[in-house]
């Protein structure tokens, strides 16, 4: 098994955009019909970064849950990075996918984590206030991102790569 | 555990290797594939070493201890199916074996993507109907500022009604002793020239004051019997010498016997004839502006007409729209007169047509039935000499006004008293009752109606007459609630104030 690979699992409450973003980054594909993620989905892709190292990140799209079950607990084992996404046009998503931090952080006490607010093409709709996302930064990193236009998707995979490595 | 009978146990293992299309493929501890057995294809699944599919299994047990058993439900694979995964280690080996769940999944898939759906049209909605409430808040918001500020420009045009009656109200009422008292012809003329340009700066006035007050805010009808004689005789000497000078015929012809005692809203019908005689001049570059008022079939007809430039078919309705401008060939004014007069005539319950050919000319025609009285109007005739005696007290802030009503009342045999504040004016007519009391309305600090319901609710009974430069029902509502025996406006029209004067000494 390469060493340069890590499992990263994306978590967030269904309909925020996981699987889109996974379609983004690894085929550079949007379908705009919604299909609900059951289970997980394991797909793969490297990435190189600007230091000329390059990652490979074994993506788990894990169902949309509020809370981790056994079966997100399950699934969520031997990861070391999670791509959190919640819906900027619903503000309960991001308590939902920073309570969900807080639960994989006490299974993964070391893993590291970017957010990802998606749907900024839906930006005129966000009901998540700027200032909130100034505050998380302070915690962690934060990408707005759009799945149907591609916008900060690169970057926040990117980030999440490079703090994976050592 | 007890085991099955052996043909149970047979039928357990083929329907579960049926069903499950079970798929194992064995890794050494350096995760390269030793084995691969079962059924691949139907995965989809390329499991010769080396392939994408078999690194992508083996990619599922990253970072996990490979001394333990691990089970992974409802996996997606890349050929489509979905399989539960299970790792088991054996020693040496590490076993990656694959059962089909897809018919499962299928099943929880559209049950999911049912309640998602449902839950993410529900938040639409719940999104909706706060977008909806804050809107409706909005919008009553936005109803409120747009009753202050109709509430602003109702302060506005009342405030400018004062301004405009008050200085009024002095300037015709000086002009009344003065023509009464001057016999000099050359006065006389002179004087007839100030109160034809005082009447038409009134008349300027009051239509934008009308236009001001809105549909809603119709001026309060002042029905009295009016001399038609003399309202054409002002007419005629407002509107001829505008007429000659432009090289216009100019006639206007009266045939109103039978009329008398009918009454009318002086003012307003003024002003309707104001405006369409001011428009026939000022739109008729040669020719001829006539205008008639014949009493027939019980009401008063108008018509105004001229030969001027006409109004074209298309423009027949926005001529009596407010603002028009441009809807007549040639329009200077501000394109309010036309439209005040339509509403002044639907005030007076008449009606009014037109009639027009482009290059040939304009006719208006207006019938106005007389109005009924008003509660508490004089039923006497106007111009009827009559002189009274008697104390008479003023309540007037206003030194003009209240210099002009003491030569007026004296002139009428009255003996006057002026009061400048509210309180001095109930002491004084507590102390001693005067025959009528006349109070101004607009005053600093407590209105004349304070007044006046101070002193009814004290038990007074003598006379009280309110003088305002408030227009309006509701200002004649006011007062008469308040307790005055009659409402009069500004500027004060004194063959009324007589009338009133009149009656209410003979009560």
């Amino acid at each position: 098994m390469t060493a340069t690979a890590r499992k990263v699992c994306m978590l967030g409450d269904f309909g925020v955009g996981k699987s889109s973003l996974v379609a983004r980054f690894l085929r550079n594909t949007f379908d705009e019909k919604y299909l609900t993620t059951v289970g997980v989905k394991v797909d793969s892709r490297e990435v190189a970064l600007d230091d000329g190292r390059s990652l490979k990140l074994v993506l788990w799209d894990i169902a949309g849950k509020n809370a981790l079950d056994a079966l997100n607990q399950n699934y969520l084992r031997g990861a070391t990075g999670l791509l959190l996404v919640a819906d900027g046009t619903r503000e309960a998503t991001l308590r939902t996918v920073l309570g969900l931090l807080m639960q994989a952080r006490s299974l993964l006490p070391e893993v590291r984590a970017v957010l990802l607010l998606n749907k900024l093409d839906l930006v005129e709709r966000w009901e998540v206030a700027p200032s909130t996302v100034a505050e998380l930064r302070h915690a962690l990193p934060v990408f707005e991102t759009s799945a149907r236009t591609g916008d900060g998707v690169e970057p926040a995979f990117a980030e999440l790569a490079r703090s994976l490595l050592p | 555990m007890i085991g099955f009978p052996a043909a149970v146990e047979r039928y357990v293992q083929r329907v579960l290797r049926e069903r499950s299309h079970p798929l194992m493929l064995s890794f050494d501890r350096a995760w390269q594939l030793r084995e691969a057995l079962g059924d691949a294809r139907h995965f989809g699944v390329d499991a010769r070493p080396g392939s994408a599919d078999v690194a992508l299994l083996r990619d599922l047990f990253l970072g996990l201890p490979g001394d333990e058993a691990h089970d992974f439900p409802f996996v997606g694979l890349p050929g489509g199916r979905t399989a539960h995964v299970h790792g088991i280690p054996d020693g040496e080996l590490f076993h990656v074996l694959l059962l089909d769940t897809s018919e499962e999944f299928e099943r929880l898939q559209a049950q999911q993507q049912l309640g998602h759906e449902a839950a993410l049209v529900s938040a639409e909605k719940s999104r909706a109907l706060a977008r909806l409430r804050q809107i409706r808040t909005e919008l009553e918001d936005q109803r409120s500022r747009l009753e202050e500020a109709n509430a602003l420009k109702n302060a506005l045009i009342a405030t400018l009604s004062h301004e405009f009656r008050t200085p009024l109200t002095s300037i015709f009422g000086y002009l009344h002793l003065l023509e009464r008292r001057s016999a000099d012809p050359t006065q006389q003329q002179a004087l007839r020239a100030l109160r034809r340009n005082a009447t038409y700066l009134f008349a300027l006035a009051e239509n934008l004051l009308e236009f001001g007050r809105g549909e809603g805010g119709a001026g309060l009808l002042s029905p009295a019997p009016v001399d038609l004689a003399a309202l054409a005789a002002d007419l005629d000497a407002m509107f001829r010498p505008l007429a000659e000078d432009k090289g216009l015929a100019f006639g206007l012809t009266l045939a109103v016997q039978g009329a008398e005692g009918a009454l009318f809203d002086e003012i307003k019908l003024r002003q309707i004839l104001v405006n369409l005689l001011s428009n026939a001049v000022r739109y008729t570059a040669q020719g001829e502006v006539r205008a008639q008022l014949v009493w027939r079939d019980g009401a008063l007809h108008v018509e105004v007409s001229d030969t001027g430039s006409g109004i074209a078919e298309i423009y027949r309705e926005r001529v009596f729209a407010p603002f028009n401008r441009g809807a007549q060939e040639g329009s200077k004014g501000a394109g309010l007169g036309l439209s005040i007069v339509k509403r002044l005539v639907q005030q007076l319950q008449g009606s009014i047509a037109l009639d027009s050919l482009p290059g040939r000319g304009t006719s208006f025609r207006i019938v106005l039935p007389p109005l009924p009285p008003a509660a508490g109007a004089p039923a006497a005739a106007r111009g009827e000499p009559w002189r009274v005696g008697g104390r008479v007290v003023v309540l007037d802030d206003d030194p003009d006004v209240a210099a002009l009503l003491v030569l007026l009342l004296s002139d009428l045999g009255f003996s006057v008293e002026v009061c400048r504040s509210v309180a001095e004016a109930v002491a004084r007519a507590q102390a001693d009752p005067p025959r009528v009391l006349l109070v101004d309305v607009e005053l600093p600090g407590l209105s004349g109606n304070a007044a006046v319901y101070q002193l009814r609710a004290q038990g007074y009974s003598g006379r009280i007459v309110t003088l305002s430069a408030t227009a309006t029902e509701q200002a004649r509502r006011a007062a008469l609630a308040a307790g005055a025996d009659a409402f009069l406006t500004k500027p004060i029209d004194l063959e009324q104030l007589m009338h009133v004067l009149q009656r209410l000494s003979a009560g």
